[in-house]
């Protein structure tokens, strides 16, 4: 069966991105611009899907009601930033040499990196349940950087822009410093060492995952139930980590997906109710600043910390 | 209908009925590098019927010496499938790092593996896997292929527009010399050695003892793979930036015809019907091309699909 969006993120390469790439003699980024063409494609598509199903939540059951919503702007050029592939794209070709002499490194050491299912053997043949476990996998391996990134100071001091946000929507997922972003690059690089790069043959899949991510961002009002709550991470859960009293070292609700991380590692809290998100301690320039004022400040803010 | 057309149809009617394989069907196995899966195609159908799970990035696809097996080269999955030639089931796995584009050499002693992404050339013995040589280049090794002697082994190198030939008896790198922009596809040819330069609309012709460029035939924007018909009277060219395949005389390098294969025209295989299939990369589509009347049907596959191998002797999948 055709995908469209493939055959859109195919045509965008041939008529647009390959002329541009011959015209100025770096073809050899071409499977790279590829492999781009398709993020973005997806990427916008996530864009689309989240905005037509949690804008109608966010009219529907508000948390917060806002004068105005200018602050909300700048989360939408974090989004869009980096879910239709600029800043992946410029961390991948900035580090693709880097990437390249390193993994050859590792290799003449006699490192194969391995992948789940070289390590559970039953998996070869099943991509759906490998994916799945890797979501699991990675999953775990997030909560622990988001959570270290809450320990440290001078990593606080660049996570505490998204927490800065006090108009959150599901547009702040992506609000994240850009050292903030590449920490994460390097850190599931190292990830990918060991246990082998993820299967990436699912747009949807990942969409599903971003969509879970975007979602508990959202100024709404919805939760998933006593149960529902625990396994998939909620709106209500969520805001709880970004409330005014959970911003810095104390925090509680670490995951993005599933919540069972914070509740093995006991660090869950389920009784918060639609708090006031926002970090008190944090700069102005971090909440309403434009995109470069913020970054400024992050910088700025871990060089001093 | 008449007894005579009856005395006509007979005959074709019990061969099929009786003998389901007399003829055979053909089975073609098409990478789908962004989807890691294989597409095993109905070759007379023209019709997809199954796909199997590669593990991420498969490429590039060759058949083993003995003919018992296809290897399918997984990049970002550093593995090596086995599978059978005919069902296209998995018969092992061998973990090898970042297999790109591989090729046995042409007396099946070595298996040569390009690690494009680790700047790898690899050389393995070909009936152990054992690995015999590594050489360190600078850098990409893309497209690879060898003297007919199998004494040496001419990689290009995609990032630095040069061109690298490898002693294969005495395990040394013989020489690396500049060929073109973004150099992909490499193939020997009469005595020279031919390379597609992607970054260019041409195929530069070297000397094989030297690697000087001694001629270049422009083929059109992009050019990306080569391949010898099997009769090897004519070579076609793959232009990715173009969208067309080009046929070439063998013998004189002159152009024979242009074909506009839109959708990223990238490897072929040739069926004994006459017929090319191409692997279109942006299309989801294979090409099967009738030379002779440019006209080209289309069947439909996973995401990018790269390598391809056609088995005409395999019945129907
Ligand atoms: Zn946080
Ligand atoms: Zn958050």
């Amino acid at each position: 069966m055709e995908d469209p969006f493939d055959l859109l993120a195919g045509w965008v390469h041939e008529t647009f991105l390959i002329p541009l790439l011959y015209a100025t003699g770096l073809m050899k980024w071409e499977d790279l611009a590829q492999g781009w063409a398709l993020f973005a494609i997806y990427g916008a598509l996530q864009v689309a899907l989240t905005l037509a199903l949690c804008m109608p939540l966010e009219r529907w059951r508000p948390v917060e009601h806002w004068p105005d919503t200018k602050a909300v702007a700048v989360d939408i050029f974090y989004t869009v930033l980096s879910r239709v592939g600029v800043l992946p794209l410029v961390t991948f070709v900035l580090f693709y040499k880097v990437q390249t002499s390193l993994n050859g490194w590792i290799v003449d050491h006699g490192w194969i990196p391995p992948t789940l299912e070289h390590i559970f053997p039953i998996l070869f043949g099943h991509p759906i349940p490998s994916f799945i476990l890797y979501a699991i996998v990675l999953d775990c391996a997030d909560y622990w950087r988001h959570r270290l990134s809450h320990q440290f100071r001078w990593w606080w001091a660049l996570h505490s822009l998204h927490h800065a946000q006090r108009q959150m929507t599901f547009w702040s997922d992506d609000r994240n410093h850009i050292v903030d972003d590449l920490i994460a690059f390097v850190w599931f690089g190292a990830i990918a060492l060991a246990i082998g790069v993820p299967p990436l043959q699912f747009p949807l899949l990942v969409l599903v995952l971003r969509f879970i991510e975007s979602l508990s961002h959202a100024n709404t009002r919805v939760w998933f139930g006593a149960i529902g709550e625990r396994l998939i991470v909620s709106p209500r859960f969520h805001r709880a980590h970004h409330g005014v009293l959970a911003a810095g070292q104390r925090s509680c609700n670490y995951g993005s997906v599933l919540p069972i991380w914070d509740i093995v590692f006991r660090t869950a809290d389920f009784s918060r109710d639609y708090v006031q998100t926002g970090d008190p301690s944090g700069e102005e320039a971090l909440a309403t600043g434009t995109w470069l004022e913020q970054q400024r400040a992050g910088l700025r803010r871990m060089l001093r910390a | 209908m008449t007894p005579w057309f009856r005395l006509r149809v007979l005959p074709f009617l019990l061969a099929t009925a009786l003998t389901p394989h007399a003829w055979a069907d053909g089975v073609a196995f098409v990478l789908n590098s962004k989807s890691a899966s294989v597409s095993i195609v109905d070759m007379t159908a023209r019709r997809e019927v199954r796909r199997i799970p590669a593990l991420r990035e498969p490429h590039h696809i060759v058949l083993s010496p003995d003919g018992k097996s296809l290897l399918i080269g997984d990049t970002a999955g550093n593995q090596i499938m086995f599978a059978d030639p005919v069902t296209g089931a998995v018969q092992r796995r061998a973990p090898v790092s970042d297999p790109y584009h591989l090729a046995f050499s042409p007396n099946g002693k070595y298996l040569v593996v390009n690690g494009l992404a680790r700047n790898q050339v690899d050389v393995y013995d070909a009936a152990t896997l054992a690995m015999i040589k590594r050489f360190h280049v600078d850098s990409t090794p893309s497209h690879l292929d060898f003297s007919p002697d199998s004494k040496t082994a001419f990689v290009t190198l995609q990032d630095t527009d040069k061109l690298a030939a490898f002693d294969l008896t005495a395990m040394t790198p013989k020489w690396v010399e500049p060929i073109g922009p973004t150099p992909a596809g490499v193939i020997w040819l009469n005595g020279k050695i031919l390379v597609a330069n992607m970054g260019s609309d041409h195929v530069a012709v070297a000397d094989p003892a030297t690697g000087k460029i001694l001629d270049r035939i422009v083929t059109g924007k992009g050019a990306h793979t080569l391949f010898l018909a099997p009769d090897k009277k004519i070579l076609w060219v793959n232009n990715r930036a173009a969208g067309t395949t080009v046929s070439l005389d063998a013998q004189t390098l002159k152009i024979i015809r242009v074909y506009n294969i839109p959708g990223g025209p990238d490897d072929i295989d040739f069926a004994p019907d006459g017929t090319l299939w191409i692997t279109r990369r942006f299309a989801e589509k294979v090409a099967v091309l009738d030379p002779g009347t440019g006209a080209f049907e289309t069947v439909q596959v996973g995401r990018s699909p790269h390598g391809i191998w056609l088995n005409p002797k395999a019945p129907a999948p």
